[in-house]
């Protein structure tokens, strides 16, 4: 038996539903790669499951014709793999003459550091040498070891799908199928799905299974589907709820990166909680305790202290006094983690050059840093050819001088 | 060529040449002559000498070959006791060169190093002990785990009296061509106390702004001294910026690559400034401390160094608006 939603998927471009705009930036960056005119050699299109990803590039690669290479999840992606499977096909021709190609990697998200060894180096690579347009799909584009690939590729993003978009889905499959079934049936399958088609196409093939009909009763069998909410979904929910209970309810989410959840709110509870301080020290009093405990738990392998953690960083944040009434905040990326993976390299070249001067001097580089930089600082700002001197009898460049004192 | 940074070009190069510490001093030099010695540890707040007195000990050991028979190692910077047994391992495999029967190690800031470490430490002096010498180097004696204690001869440093440490002052001056005023001296005592390195560190950034250092100069390089992020950050945080107060943070711990550690030792410095303390209408200083001295707990204990910073931030914004909304 096919998966329905393998033999529904669209043929046509028109024919996937939803995010308009993505579709229109998606087609528009193709345009501009046939020319050889596109900023980004490859595209990342991210969203939730089941918002038409993977679905827009079959459209697209059946309407024009062209052949898709395609590695999904359930493959190996180590580095030889991808070498084996996908390298030769991006570089020559194809097999049918002129037709174009498109090259798939769904999921990227979920290539895995260990098993999948130079999985993601790999792929920047075929993204360099490729002969054709690349495209990738995620769930969570900001997880950093993403950061190399989120740059360079043209990011497109995906919604979660309208309900009317699910049930206009649902209901052609079953006109298709020869099911008779209630509009306000397929609207509940569509609500339970939570903006994901492949869920609500999935649930609809399991309750129609040997029946030509189905009722309200049917669904009854569908288990409630837990949402993969986004990051951005889930601070909204802990930096508005009205009461602290409600807040909890995200630690209900499959998968919930409690640590990146800390870094998400400390970067955005003074936005949601301004005018009041109290609210934010509150808040705040609530995510240092959490970090605390996680520090304790982690540190001295206490995991009962895990569930304190949850809650502090929940239900704890939201029970600050005196919040503000909701009002509608576009959330941040934690800057935090943008700088640490930008400042890698800056404290590599800091340490060489550190080492070279602390040899010198018998200091060690925390010395150096705290104790004599400041110092060499004002001597750099004041009077040139005594740090000329220092830096020259030291052995070091004048860049490398104005490292060490952060210039 | 000599290093240009003052506090290394007039480091005493021989034991004669130092000055201070003259117990301390005449010990080492009864070692020299006998050519044995058991292993020490120097201890002491930074700036004394313990550094150099080991430095200038190697020298008289081993005249023009001490580099080949002396290993320094600092044990911030290296990472991990497995790297420094390694390193101490390699080292001591060869032979001394010269008449001296035995090689040093010197190891500084040993009390950086957790008691783990300082076991796995103490098994391999033992190990190398026919043919090697520690020297290690703290702050702090408490901080050395008493099985090293009892293996080493302890070596206390005083912080350097304020005549001699004035005096070494307008010597350096006296050799660079710089003028210096008494009440300039003076300041830089007051900030410096017994910390040798400190004052001297002081002494050549004020030459750098003026040949001719008076007080204003002295205070004008200590100004520059503390990023002045820190005093912005509180300032921004009492007004109840607490974005560009975050901003300032990050600016310290990014751009200037302070540790949180670092950055709450500042903040603590500022509270507790004698010029221009921090102080909120209402707030006892007892609550400001404590807020502080919890965030350092914190953060030593393995908390993320923002988020401990920010929450001591925004308490204090709070405290601000509350003191505030009391007067007017």
């Amino acid at each position: 038996m096919i998966p329905w939603t393998e033999k529904y998927r669209p043929k046509k471009i028109t024919d996937v539903v939803g995010n308009e705009e993505a579709k229109k930036k998606f087609i528009a960056w193709l345009n501009l790669w046939l020319k050889g005119k596109a900023r980004k050699k490859a595209a990342l299109l991210y969203g939730p499951p089941g918002s038409g990803k993977t679905s827009l590039v079959h459209a697209v690669a059946h309407q024009f014709g062209w052949e898709l290479i395609e590695l999904n999840a359930s493959d190996v992606r180590s580095k030889s793999a991808i070498r084996e499977r996908v390298f030769n096909a991006a570089r020559m021709g194809s097999l049918y003459g002129t037709r174009g190609k498109i090259i798939l990697l769904d999921e990227v998200d979920g290539i895995s550091p260990r098993e999948d060894a130079g999985g993601l180096s790999t792929i920047l690579e075929l993204i360099q040498i490729s002969n054709y347009p690349v495209v990738l799909t995620a769930n969570d584009p900001w997880d950093p070891k993403l950061r190399p690939l989120r740059e360079a590729c043209e990011l497109i993003e995906f919604k979660k799908l309208r309900k009317t978009d699910i049930v206009k889905v649902l209901e052609e499959i079953c006109k298709k199928e020869g099911i008779t079934c209630e509009r306000h049936v397929l609207s509940a399958i569509a609500s339970n799905s939570k903006g994901d088609l492949r869920a609500a196409i999935n649930d609809l093939q399991t309750i129609a299974m040997g029946k030509k009909r189905i009722d309200l009763a049917d669904i009854s069998i569908l288990g409630d589907r837990a949402e993969q909410a986004s990051m951005f979904d889930i601070v909204r929910i802990v930096l508005t709820a009205k009461r602290p209970e409600q807040a909890l309810a995200v630690l209900r989410f499959p998968n919930l990166d409690y640590e990146m959840l800390l870094q998400w709110l400390s970067e955005n509870i003074i936005y949601q909680y301004t005018p009041s301080y109290r609210a934010i020290a509150d808040g705040y009093e609530a995510l240092s305790w959490a970090d605390i405990m996680l520090a304790r738990m982690k540190r001295k392998q206490i995991w009962s202290l895990l569930p304190y953690a949850l809650q502090l960083m929940t239900a704890g944040v939201a029970s600050a006094r005196e919040k503000p009434p909701f009002k509608f905040v576009k959330y941040k990326f934690p800057e935090k983690l943008r700088r640490l993976s930008r400042q890698k390299e800056k404290r590599e070249k800091y340490r060489q050059v550190a080492k070279k001067i602390v040899e010198k001097i018998h200091v060690s580089t925390r010395t150096l840093r705290n104790e004599i930089a400041p110092f060499l600082k004002i001597i750099y700002e004041n009077d040139e050819d005594m740090a000329k001197k220092i830096y020259r009898s030291l052995g070091l460049t004048r860049e490398e001088f104005e490292t060490i004192i952060g210039k | 060529m000599s290093i240009e940074l003052w506090v290394e070009k007039y480091r005493p190069k021989t034991l004669d040449e130092i000055i201070d510490q003259e117990e301390i001093i005449s010990r080492l030099k009864e070692f020299v002559r006998t050519k044995s010695m058991p292993h020490l540890l120097f201890a002491g707040p930074p700036g004394t000498g313990k550094t150099t007195a080991a430095l200038a000990l190697a020298h008289d050991l081993y005249g023009e070959y001490w580099r080949d028979n002396t290993l320094e190692l600092n044990a911030s910077d290296e990472r991990g006791i497995d790297v420094i047994r390694k390193r101490i391992k390699d080292y001591a495999r060869t032979l001394p060169i010269g008449d001296v029967p035995f090689k040093l190690v010197i190891l500084d800031e040993a009390d950086n190093m957790t008691s783990d470490a300082q076991q796995a430490l103490r098994r391999t002096m033992e190990l190398y002990s026919r043919t090697t010498r520690f020297i290690l180097i703290a702050n702090y004696i408490s901080k050395i785990i008493e099985p090293i204690q009892s293996r080493c001869a302890i070596f206390r440093f005083q912080p350097l009296p304020k005549e001699d440490v004035l005096k070494r002052l307008k010597w350096i001056a006296e050799q660079e061509g710089v003028e210096i005023d008494e009440e300039a001296l003076e300041a830089i005592w007051e900030e410096s106390q017994g910390d040798l390195r400190k004052a001297i560190n002081t002494l050549q950034s004020a030459a750098a702004i003026r040949k001719h250092i008076d007080v204003d100069t002295v205070f004008e390089a200590l100004g520059k001294v503390r990023p002045r992020e820190v005093k912005e950050m509180i300032e921004e945080a009492v007004k109840g910026n607490l974005v560009l107060a975050r901003e300032k943070l990050r600016t310290l711990i990014y751009a200037y690559g302070l540790s949180g550690i670092d950055v709450i030792k500042l903040l603590h410095r500022e509270v507790l400034s004698s010029r221009s303390p921090i102080r909120l209408d209402g707030v006892p200083l007892a609550d400001l401390l404590v807020l502080i001295g919890d965030a350092n707990y914190k953060i030593v204990e393995g908390a993320d160094d923002e988020i401990q910073l920010m929450a001591v931030l925004s308490k204090i914004a709070l405290l601000a608006k509350e003191a505030s909304k009391r007067s007017g």
